[in-house]
């Protein structure tokens, strides 16, 4: 009988971390990726944070595959034949690097490749089946015919996770509560990038912008970005509003390259690749059930993603506490749900399931007023607003700066009419993010910093 | 004319390894009576109306993202991954 000690399903970040803390405490690991390379089946829909990889990796920056240190974070509001933006930029960002543009395609290889430098062995091209479940214990893997047993598995297989539907630990994806994202890489030279955007050399950019032209009636966003001789234009609707519409993202895609401010950032350039994947909000897995007996959840599989979908940094903490989890039932010998359950206590010793749970609670608000489906949808956003932004700014740490809510408080709630405070959800979300790099500057902490409990 | 579908052109850029067998298997006769046909909301054009409103569906071109399988309304599509490394590869995802 083929035994390991531990199966990690999926080499994306969240399997990678998880496979390379194991390995890395001499835990026999197989990771196990459906692509022929880990990578070929993600797409980055935004940028890549290092928070939790340069804990994991001190010196990925001499090795990781990554294309420019993002120096600036403009948020855009379109209009059909309109636009205003608010700017931010940093300086500093190329000595004290916060945030890169990369492909997920190179770095999640790379990522698995350190995996297996640290010891663990990669299967790739191997697509999962099934779970073999033997008296509610999870003890191994169905690939087509062969099984593979192993003490524990970890479902780290994204936001489809079919691991963890076998598992009995999850409902089927709401359409409600997932994004459908397309997105073009468009060839432009590295000198018109620069000169388009106004950056450095090394430096990018990355726009986003939220329920605005053409978007705004599919509860959609869009986001775009920097890479070397590249840029990332993708756009997201929500799947349900979607298919009520019959409407098809490729074509909203097509409106926005079309838009006058997006086409001259855009011009003379040609299409490399066109790409679709799914995005989830974390909906659909309770915190209860990240873990059951032999069985661990992380990353997107788990719902672990943030408020702003952000799931690279989230998932690769959630794989390290996996690792953690397992390492002491390795020492205990057991691999019950009992012991497993640790994973829970450590997660919750972060800010993380409460990100996640307000992630969750802020998303069945926007499904229950059905925000981008009736008319008034700026005032009924507005509402929204009224009655969620304090806690909305305790992604940040639970301790807040006082500067979040003076600028919210002082300013949003105060000098902005209410009919246009809706536009306030892209200009906090950059304030946030300044508000991380500023936090990270002064204290040398991050959010995602975790401290593993006595 | 280039005589291409701006959707062929999009996919043309995208490399695959192709399994003959399907990943998705569509049960037709369910969708014979489907009139919304919400599976045509595929960012791949997989799903086309054919003739006479029924539904035509073609695995080659799949981008594996799983949105016909949430948004079907019953249950018709029966999807899994693409088996041994292939489906889509994408390069610069």
């Amino acid at each position: 009988m083929n035994k390991v000690q531990c199966i990690v399903v999926g080499a994306g970040p969240a399997g990678s971390a998880c496979a390379y803390s194991l390995a890395r405490k001499g835990i026999e690991t197989v990771l196990v990726e459906r692509g022929r390379v880990p990578g070929e089946k993600n797409i980055a829909s935004f940028v890549l944070i290092p928070a939790v990889l340069k804990h994991l990796i001190p010196d990925y920056r001499d090795s990781a595959p990554l294309e420019r240190t993002v120096t600036e974070f403009p948020v855009l509001q379109l209009g059909r034949n309109d636009f205003f933006k608010v700017q931010g930029r940093f300086y500093g960002w190329q000595e004290k690097p916060l945030v890169f543009t990369a492909f997920r395609s190179r770095f999640d290889a790379w990522f698995a490749g350190k995996a297996e430098e640290a010891g663990a062995h990669l299967a790739a091209g191997m697509t999962v089946t099934g779970l073999i479940i033997d008296g509610g214990k999870v003890i191994g893997i169905r690939v087509g015919e062969e099984e593979l047993y192993a003490d524990v598995v970890v479902g780290a297989d994204g936001a489809h996770s079919l691991l963890a539907e076998k598992a009995g630990l999850v409902s089927p994806l709401d359409t409600r509560q997932t994004h459908l994202a397309v997105k073009e890489v468009l060839d432009l030279p590295a000198g018109a990038i620069e000169e388009r955007f106004q950056l450095g050399s090394g430096e990018g950019c990355c726009i986003h912008g939220m329920g605005c032209y053409p978007v705004d009636d599919i509860g959609g966003f869009y986001t775009m970005y920097t890479n070397k001789d590249s840029i990332g234009l993708a756009a997201m609707g929500t799947v349900s509003l979607l298919a009520e519409k019959g409407a098809k993202m490729q074509e909203r895609l097509a409106m926005l390259k079309d838009h006058p401010y997006i086409r001259a950032l855009i011009k003379g350039s040609t299409t490399r690749e066109y790409q679709a994947h799914l995005l989830s909000y974390g909906g659909r897995v309770e915190m209860k059930n990240v873990y059951s007996h032999g069985f661990l959840l992380c990353g997107e599989a788990g719902g672990f993603v943030d408020s702003f979908k952000i799931g690279v940094p989230t998932g690769m903490l959630t794989g390290m506490m996996a690792a953690e989890t397992i390492e002491l039932a390795v020492k205990k010998k057991d691999f019950s749900a009992k012991t497993l359950k640790r994973y829970r206590d450590y997660l919750r010793s972060t800010p993380l399931p409460d990100i996640v749970s307000k992630t969750k609670k802020y998303n069945a608000y926007y499904v229950k007023k059905g925000i981008g489906r009736i008319p008034g949808y700026s005032r009924t956003v507005a509402k929204v607003f009224e009655e969620i932004p304090k806690d909305r700014f305790d992604y940040i740490s639970k301790e807040r700066y006082s500067f979040v809510n003076l600028v919210y408080e002082g300013i949003i709630i105060d000098f902005i009419p209410r009919y246009v405070r809706w536009a306030s959800y892209p200009f906090a979300k950059a304030i946030t993010l300044m508000i991380v790099i500023m936090k990270k500057i002064k204290t040398g902490r991050s959010v995602y910093e975790w401290k593993k409990p006595d | 004319m280039s005589g291409k579908s701006p959707i062929d052109e999009k996919l043309a850029t995208v490399v695959y390894h192709i399994d003959k067998e399907p990943h998705i298997i569509v049960k037709k006769e369910l969708c014979a009576g489907c009139e919304k046909k919400p599976c045509l909301i595929c960012p791949a054009e997989c799903y086309q109306r054919g003739e006479e409103e029924a539904l035509t569906f073609n695995h080659e071109g799949c981008l594996e993202c799983g949105t016909c399988r949430l948004v079907c309304p019953r249950g018709a599509v029966d999807w899994s991954y693409p088996k041994k490394g292939s489906g889509v590869s994408y390069r610069f995802g």
